[in-house]
């Protein structure tokens, strides 16, 4: 979909999306022109179609204030780890840090994964004595499953 | 005054770019993968994915490098029967590690993340209207997988599909024309003419369609060390695709399916036809690529 500022001629640009409220996405255009704003209001069934192709809505290199996440984890309710859905193992008290290079591996992985890998790899490293995840633990844990 | 397609770009949602990203990672993905090899039927319950498992057992035996996807995510069975459902997912240095059966069959299966109480629910802007959106998201879901795994170098990777003739063809559009199809039927008229069904979609598009397999085609006896009738299937007309071979059913397959556990079929009917479906497929995909 795109907007045109009908009196200048001249394609608008995207400029902020407020994230679904009550399933409807506000987005804001306005004009380079003659800075006329407007803004698209979706209704729910526009914001599922979006959402369902997984991709992200807002201005190129904006912050997660200026954009609507129409990706991420599909069904977070019912992966272990997310929400009130509790991984196996659950209950355990110490905390596992993880290093800046581990973190940035765990965000590779898709959304829905991470809960579970996180779980599996923080009981990875307790069995072995150590309260981080680095890349050598993970390293470390794919060779030992096999991977 | 300007049209839809005088203007470049789309005033910066990226949508389209995004899409396109999502198909190039997918595309990059599975460049070191030699074959896709659908196992489809359009029937349920003719045992497409316990197939799909022995025959990447029987292909993996032959020295080749494989993984199964199961693309079955309302269905998942293949964590349970791969032994992989409380596997432990590791981040590799760009994408996902998958874990891996006994004999070293990678495996991605919905069933090692969701709990078998669960059915697979998609979140949702609007209530009640599923049936809308469903396959789409599905769809988004097995592109994200595709595109966010370490496939890495492999002879084949194998989709185990859901049932449905409609669904077979779905995901033939989506996998492309690089997929290839093996369906699976048993002996009876029934499954046959579902399967007939599918042949006939999938004859529409540009997937190749090696052939089919005969399930349960009698159950092994391990007793008598002999194959013995399940179906009452003599006059049975063929389908209009090659016979890749026929596989009878082993109870005690089934049993250790169910377990999660591996089985030595080796020396057994079954382990033999299995031995040979894989034969026939590799001897067609290959007989079939340029």
């Amino acid at each position: 979909m795109k907007f045109l500022c009908v009196p200048c001629d001249t394609p608008m640009k995207l400029q902020t999306v407020v994230p679904p409220d009550r399933g409807s996405l506000s987005v804001l255009y306005s004009c380079p022109e003659c800075g006329y704003e407007i803004a698209m209001l979706t209704n729910a069934y526009e914001t599922q179609v979006v959402q369902s192709l997984g991709v992200k809505i807002g201005p190129a290199g904006g912050d997660a204030t200026q954009t609507a996440s129409a990706g991420g984890c599909p069904f977070p309710s019912m992966i272990p780890g997310n929400g009130d859905v509790k991984p196996a193992g659950a209950g355990e008290t110490i905390p596992i840090r993880w290093t800046a290079a581990a973190e940035a591996r765990l965000t590779n992985i898709p959304e829905f994964v991470r809960p579970m890998a996180k779980t599996g790899i923080e009981k990875f490293a307790r069995d072995r004595g150590s309260n981080e995840v680095d890349e050598k633990i993970l390293d470390e844990a794919k060779e030992f499953f096999g991977m | 005054m300007k049209g839809y397609h005088d203007i470049a770009g789309d005033g910066g949602s990226r949508i389209l770019e995004q899409v396109v990203e999502k198909q190039t990672r997918i595309a990059d993905g599975l460049a070191g993968v030699r074959h896709l090899v659908a196992v489809g039927s359009g029937k349920g319950g003719v045992g497409k994915s316990t197939l799909t498992l022995h025959l990447a057992g029987a292909l993996r035996a032959r020295g080749l490098r494989i993984a199964i996807l199961d693309a079955d995510f309302n269905g998942p069975s293949q964590a349970r029967m791969a032994g992989v459902q409380n596997a432990v997912f590791v981040p590799g240095s760009h994408k996902l590690s998958l874990p891996r059966t006994v004999n070293g069959i990678s495996v991605f299966s919905m069933g090692s993340l969701i709990p078998e109480s669960k059915a697979l629910e998609f979140d949702s802007a609007v209530q009640g209207e599923s049936h809308t959106w469903r396959a789409t998201k599905e769809f988004a879901l097995l592109g994200d997988i595709l595109g966010s795994c370490e496939w890495g170098t492999l002879d084949l990777l194998m989709f185990d599909l859901p049932p449905g003739a409609d669904r077979t063809v779905q995901y033939a559009d989506f996998l492309g024309p690089r997929t290839s199809f093996v369906l699976v039927t048993i002996p009876s008229e029934v499954s046959r003419g579902v399967v007939a069904r599918s042949v006939a979609a999938l004859s529409k598009g540009p997937n190749r369609v090696l052939g089919y397999v005969e399930n349960m085609s009698g159950y092994y006896c391990r007793e008598c060390d002999a194959i013995k009738p399940l179906f009452d299937s003599a006059d049975a007309s063929a389908l209009d695709i090659p016979c890749l071979a026929t596989v009878p059913f082993d109870p005690e397959l089934a049993r250790h399916c169910d377990r999660g556990l591996p089985l030595e079929l080796r020396d057994t009917p079954v382990g033999r036809a299995l031995d040979h479906v894989a034969q026939q497929l590799l001897h067609r995909l290959e007989s079939t690529t340029s």
